[in-house]
């Protein structure tokens, strides 16, 4: 007390009071100056920062703040069906069941990672040491092992969790795709990938419509996933997707993929081949195919066989390989070519690459100068196997050496002669040609609702046009189909036009779309684009294209009983280079028909690409591609419910159905006969008939001369199917007489042609009146 | 029921001895409004505190109500001894404030022999309970200040008395929290003393230099401690590098900016489930502005700027220049530590661990700053315009 008295007690001694009340003034003040200084200046900053944070910048940090603090879970939708025009799945989902590991619950609830490998790796066949592997890395949360597994191995798994009171493992629901019909229009459908989102074909394209709008429940979380107080959820519910109706009909699209198939094999075709048919009055899609398909619930297998030995060798090569660095480069060229394989099968040929249309493209050219006036029906054109164009500098060779002589317009184009169509094309011009191949959609994409749709290439106008720069060479190829490219749904949509009164239609392959309780959501119809040529031009160019086939080319597409209707094609692929930059001999042959003529309804168009030299069949479309479209239509049009007319038509191309005659007087057989065409001879003099060949319900042609038995007994040995093949009509059917059968007969029966196939094999025993089915080739068809 | 009591002018004249005769001397009412604003501040931190540290207290201690039951514990604690120390004579400070400097100096010496490291370094010490030597010697400067310039009243114009003890003094107790290392707490030491200095009547030149040596050593010691100009790089540009060093400022943001004008309502932060770290300790305020908005944060500012007001008012109305000084230098203090709390919440200042007071989850530093406002009550029980108990009018 005294040492704190002392300093203070001298102070008060030596300072006058004067001073002091000075000095407390100035305290006092200072006092005053730090009271407005920290009592109010140091609060305005600080109030304009918080204004500027909360209320100027509110809606940037809320925003910011709110993604900072939500978690959004998906609740996926069921994807939608697609259906053919009968309502059958081509594509559908059931529900499997992904299995993810959470490898930091894992470490967490402290549980034994080798058991976990080990059970898994059993019920799901997946490497121990990559489950391991997984499970080890604890900053993960979701370590997926094995997608989409069936209801079944989900059950083991779960088993498995249960019995070792596991929580690290989870399971979640997700959809599987699955193809019912598996390679059937695999292309036109695709397929989905692991994600279950379209990546090919309709899946991709009508992506959105089938995938519906997947729902979310929106939480608000805490780090590290707590749980909030207050927090808010909000639930989006999903929608199914919508399932969509095509105007495919998988019958149909059945027959073109079977006859493609029987097409490829017979004539040995190299490089796979595609067909479409399609209404020509309404654009409707009801078949689509490609060969060298593939199976969609298998997408990433290689199903083309010589692809397959290709790529096992070059997999194999790698191996053997033992330098590192080669074989990492072997090896990424090989995974590299199974990509390219990949992508070669899942490819939709018929909207997704040009190609060459070759002499089927005189239809257009032939319609556009008809159309203008360019040419009439009465104009003649000398072909002499060979011409030198003026303007043009090669030669130009016809297909048929020796010519095809004088010949009107409709024998130019029953001939495919590429001289007469030259001259078309100079009459046309190249500025009209370019025109109407630009009014028949054949430089623009069609518009089909199907992915990946090219369009081909095509001469500018200029080029067409300009006879300084070789327009004129330019002109005459185009005029024949050559040297440019279209795709395959361009040239039908273009010859439907053609034939359909001149209407330009937009293609479509969707026919209706359905929402998840079936009800229409939308429907698709007809779009006329615009009209390309009249109604008077179509017409006439349907009878040229009917005289095509009873009197030109595509003699072999003729079918008994249908007005059928086309035009060839052989194109060279001006593109195809062997391994010294040279131009290879391959060829696309093509043919597109059309029935019925008097009232055209269905086109169909098929092309084989590459056709093998080894077959004995000469390579063109009218020996190859135009059978195929008779087969095709043979199995379509009566499905379709096209009735086969067989008024005028030579009864004995037909078949016919044996009734069956047993008990019957001969008066009663021979009226039941008549009214199937049949005549008859009879054995024995009985009252009635006992025997009969052939057996009822047999089918055989038209205007057979069947046996009747009239109580003698009917011979029951067997007789050896003789050989046919090589013999012209006439010879076949003498043959078979003999050897008591019947002769049907498909394809062209000109008494030039030769059978080249026969249904039942030389050397079989059969019994008698036993119909054989032969083919006859019209060999003289080489475009 | 109050009355104004009308002290004598004759009453500051009074001798010392007179003066310190007792400890609890009594003398007239204390401040009913600093009284009140303490008292609600105090509670609103613990409410705010009870909702900022419900997650992170769930996630931590598995009860939501841990940080919040301890907090209100030392709530309780400090303010019977703020209503204690308010009671007492505030002289004994002037006569022991050179043992609470020493004892100051002293821990903040033994802090690097005993103390307990966290993040690199050593503040606190654990002597039964765990406190920072730091809040204790800003405490003993602002006493010995006050006591040394209450004494040395008529020569502080002069560099000796004016000038040369106080930095004396500072160069070793910043000295000592810079060697921890605790920058923040070194800041405030320097700040707290220079206001001292001001209010004491050291002369205007010596400021002029203090500020150009200061800014000189902030340079220099921002060019060589890497983390602190990592700090500034991160106050400047956050979004740089938002999951490491721009983590807590954009956190904090996100938490004062989706407030709004109204705030998102009470108890209903989204900030606090452990997105903001810190969030019921030095970041408390963010909760503030996220939960009661921009109205609820102006209302706290509000009520801290009323207490400081007041602050300064009890000092200018003190009997002498130890209570002006003693009362101005604590009010100053608790401002100082508001405006640098706030203004780093809200990223107007670079980051640096200042806690905000009254508010701020940590025992001894509440305790230490009720004791801080009893002292501020106990000069104002002896001021020149107080109120009293009518019945204990003198």
């Amino acid at each position: 007390m005294a040492q704190t008295n002392r300093p203070t007690g001298r102070n008060r001694k030596k300072k006058p009071a004067y001073d002091r009340e000075k000095a407390n003034r100035q305290v006092l003040r200072r006092t005053l100056a730090m009271m407005i200084v920290c009592g109010i200046l140091l609060f305005i900053p600080l109030m304009a920062t918080l204004f500027r944070l909360m209320i100027l910048d509110h809606d940037k940090y809320e925003t910011d703040a709110i993604e900072n603090q939500t978690r959004s879970t998906s609740v996926s939708a069921s994807r939608g069906v697609i259906y053919d025009r009968n309502m059958n799945a081509l594509a559908a989902s059931t529900t499997v069941e992904n299995i993810f590991l959470d490898p930091l619950e894992i470490s967490q609830a402290g549980e034994d990672i080798n058991l976990i490998a080990d059970g898994l790796s059993k019920i799901l066949d997946v490497d121990k040491g990559k489950i391991l592997e997984k499970a080890s890395d604890t900053s993960r949360r979701y370590e997926v092992v094995a997608y989409k597994q069936p209801q079944e191995t989900a059950d083991k798994v779960r088993e498995f969790i249960n019995e070792n009171n596991l929580t690290g493992i989870h399971l979640e629901p997700t959809a599987q795709r699955y193809y019912p019909y598996g390679t059937l229009a695999a292309q036109l459908i695709g397929f989905t990938n692991d994600s279950n989102s379209g990546a090919e074909g309709l899946e991709a394209y009508y992506d959105n419509t089938l995938e519906g709008t997947a729902g979310a429940v929106i939480t608000t979380k805490g780090n590290y996933e707590t749980e909030m107080l207050y927090s808010y959820e909000k639930y989006y519910e999903a929608t199914d997707g919508n399932s969509m109706v095509l105007t495919l009909d998988s019958t149909v699209q059945y027959y073109l993929e079977k006859n493609l198939q029987a097409a490829i094999e017979k004539y040995d075709v190299q490089n796979g081949a595609f067909a479409i048919m399609m209404d020509v009055n309404t654009g409707a899609i009801l078949g689509m195919a490609t060969e060298g398909s593939y199976d969609p619930n298998d997408y990433l297998e290689i199903y083309d066989e010589k692809t397959v030995e290709e790529l096992a060798e070059m997999k194999a090569d790698a191996e053997a390989l033992t330098d590192t660095q080669e074989k990492e480069d072997a090896m990424a060229a090989y995974n590299a070519a199974v990509v390219t394989a990949r992508l070669n099968q899942w490819r939709n040929r018929c909207v997704s690459d040009g190609y060459e249309p070759g002499s089927t493209f005189k239809t257009i050219t032939l319609a556009a100068a008809l159309e203008e006036g360019a040419v009439t029906l009465e104009d003649t054109f000398y072909c002499g196997g060979s011409e030198k164009f003026a303007g043009r500098e090669q030669i130009l060779d016809c297909w048929k050496k020796g010519g095809h002589g004088q010949e009107n317009t409709a024998e130019a184009l029953q001939n495919s002669c590429n001289i007469a169509f030259g001259h078309i094309g100079l009459k046309l011009g190249g500025a009209k040609l370019y025109e109407y191949a630009d009014s028949f959609g054949l430089l623009e994409k069609t518009g089909v609702d199907m992915s990946g749709e090219a369009v081909g290439y095509f001469y500018n106008k200029e080029m067409l046009a300009n006879n300084e720069t070789n327009g004129t060479s330019y002109l005459i190829s185009t005029a024949f189909g050559q040297s440019f490219k279209i795709t395959p749904i361009q040239l039908v949509r273009a010859i439907a036009a053609v034939v359909n009164g001149g209407y330009v239609l937009k293609p479509y392959i969707v026919d209706e779309i359905l929402d998840a309780d079936g009800n229409t959501v939308q429907k698709n119809s007809t779009t006329v684009l615009r009209q390309a040529i009249s109604e008077e031009t179509s017409e006439t160019m349907c009878r040229l294209l009917e005289s095509v086939v009873t009197d030109g080319t595509a003699g072999n597409a003729a079918l008994p009983g249908y007005r059928i209707g086309g035009k060839t094609g052989t194109s060279e692929k001006l593109d195809v280079l062997d391994e010294y930059g040279r131009q290879v001999d391959d060829k696309i042959v093509s043919f597109v028909g059309v029935a019925p003529m008097d009232n055209p309804q269905y086109i169909v168009l098929v092309a084989l690409d590459t056709p093998g030299s080894g077959s004995g069949y000469y390579i063109s479309g009218g020996i190859m591609a135009a059978p195929t479209v008779r087969d095709i239509f043979a199995d379509t049009l009566p499905y379709l419910g096209v009735q086969p007319d067989y008024t005028d038509v030579d009864m004995s191309t037909v078949n016919v159905e044996m009734p069956s005659l047993s008990g019957k007087t001969e008066q009663e057989a021979k009226e039941l006969l008549a009214a199937q065409s049949l005549t008859y001879i009879t054995v024995g003099d009985g009252e009635t008939v006992t025997g009969q060949i052939p057996a009822p319900g047999t089918m055989l042609p038209g205007n057979s001369q069947v046996i009747l038995y009239m109580g003698e007994e009917v011979p029951t040995d067997k007789v050896k199917v003789p050989d046919l093949r090589g013999m012209t009509p006439a010879q076949a059917n003498t043959a078979l007489v003999n050897s008591g059968l019947y002769l049907q007969s498909k394809g062209s029966d000109l008494s030039w042609a030769t059978v080249t196939s026969q249904d039942i094999a030389p050397g079989t025993e059969v019994d008698r009146g036993t119909t054989i089915t032969v083919e006859y080739t019209d060999h003289t068809a080489q475009d | 029921m109050f009355e104004r009591k009308k002290q004598a002018a004759t009453s500051a004249a009074r001798p010392l001895d007179e003066r310190v005769r007792t400890v609890t001397d009594e003398s007239g009412m204390l401040d009913i409004p600093f009284l009140v604003l303490t008292l609600l501040l105090v509670a609103i931190g613990l409410i705010m505190l009870f909702s900022a540290s419900y997650a992170s207290a769930y996630q931590r201690e598995g009860n939501p109500a841990y940080y919040f039951v301890r907090q209100a514990g030392f709530a309780v604690f400090g303010i019977i001894l703020m209503l204690v120390v308010s009671r007492m004579n505030y002289f004994i400070w002037y006569r022991t404030s050179m043992l609470i400097l020493c004892a100051a100096v002293l821990l903040l010496a033994l802090v690097p022999i005993i103390g307990t490291e966290e993040k690199g370094a050593k503040r606190w010490i654990y002597l039964g309970i765990s406190f920072q030597p730091s809040e204790i010697a800003k405490l003993a400067v602002i006493l010995s200040f006050a006591a040394m310039m209450s004494l040395f009243k008529d020569k502080m114009d002069t560099f000796k008395y004016g000038v040369m003890p106080y930095v004396a003094i500072l160069a070793v107790i910043a000295g000592l929290l810079f060697l921890e290392p605790h920058m923040s707490a070194t800041l405030i030491i320097i700040a707290i003393g220079a206001m001292m200095m001001f209010l004491g009547g050291t002369k205007g030149r010596w400021f002029v230099l203090g500020a150009v040596l200061v800014v000189g050593l902030v340079a220099a010691y921002l060019a060589v401690k890497g983390y602190a100009s990592q700090r500034i790089t991160a106050w400047l540009n956050p979004e740089a590098d938002p999951s490491d060093s721009g983590y807590q400022i954009i956190q904090s943001r996100y938490a004062i900016g989706s407030g709004g004008l109204l705030g998102l309502g009470f108890g209903k932060s989204r900030q606090k489930y452990l997105y903001l770290p810190e969030e019921h300790n030095d970041y408390i305020f963010a909760i503030v502005c996220e939960e009661l908005g921009f109205v609820g944060a102006l209302g706290v500012i509000l009520l801290f700027a009323m207490l400081i007001i007041r602050g300064y008012w009890i000092a200018m109305h003190a009997r002498d220049r130890f209570g002006t000084l003693t009362a101005a230098g604590l009010t100053s203090l608790l401002a100082l530590q508001v405006f640098l709390n706030i203004g780093v919440v809200s990223n107007m200042l670079p980051a640096t661990g200042i806690s905000l007071p009254l508010f701020s989850y940590g025992g001894t530093a509440l305790i230490l700053q009720l004791v801080e406002m009893g002292i501020i009550l106990s000069i104002s029980r002896w001021g020149t315009n107080q109120l009293t108990w009518g019945k204990k009018k003198k």
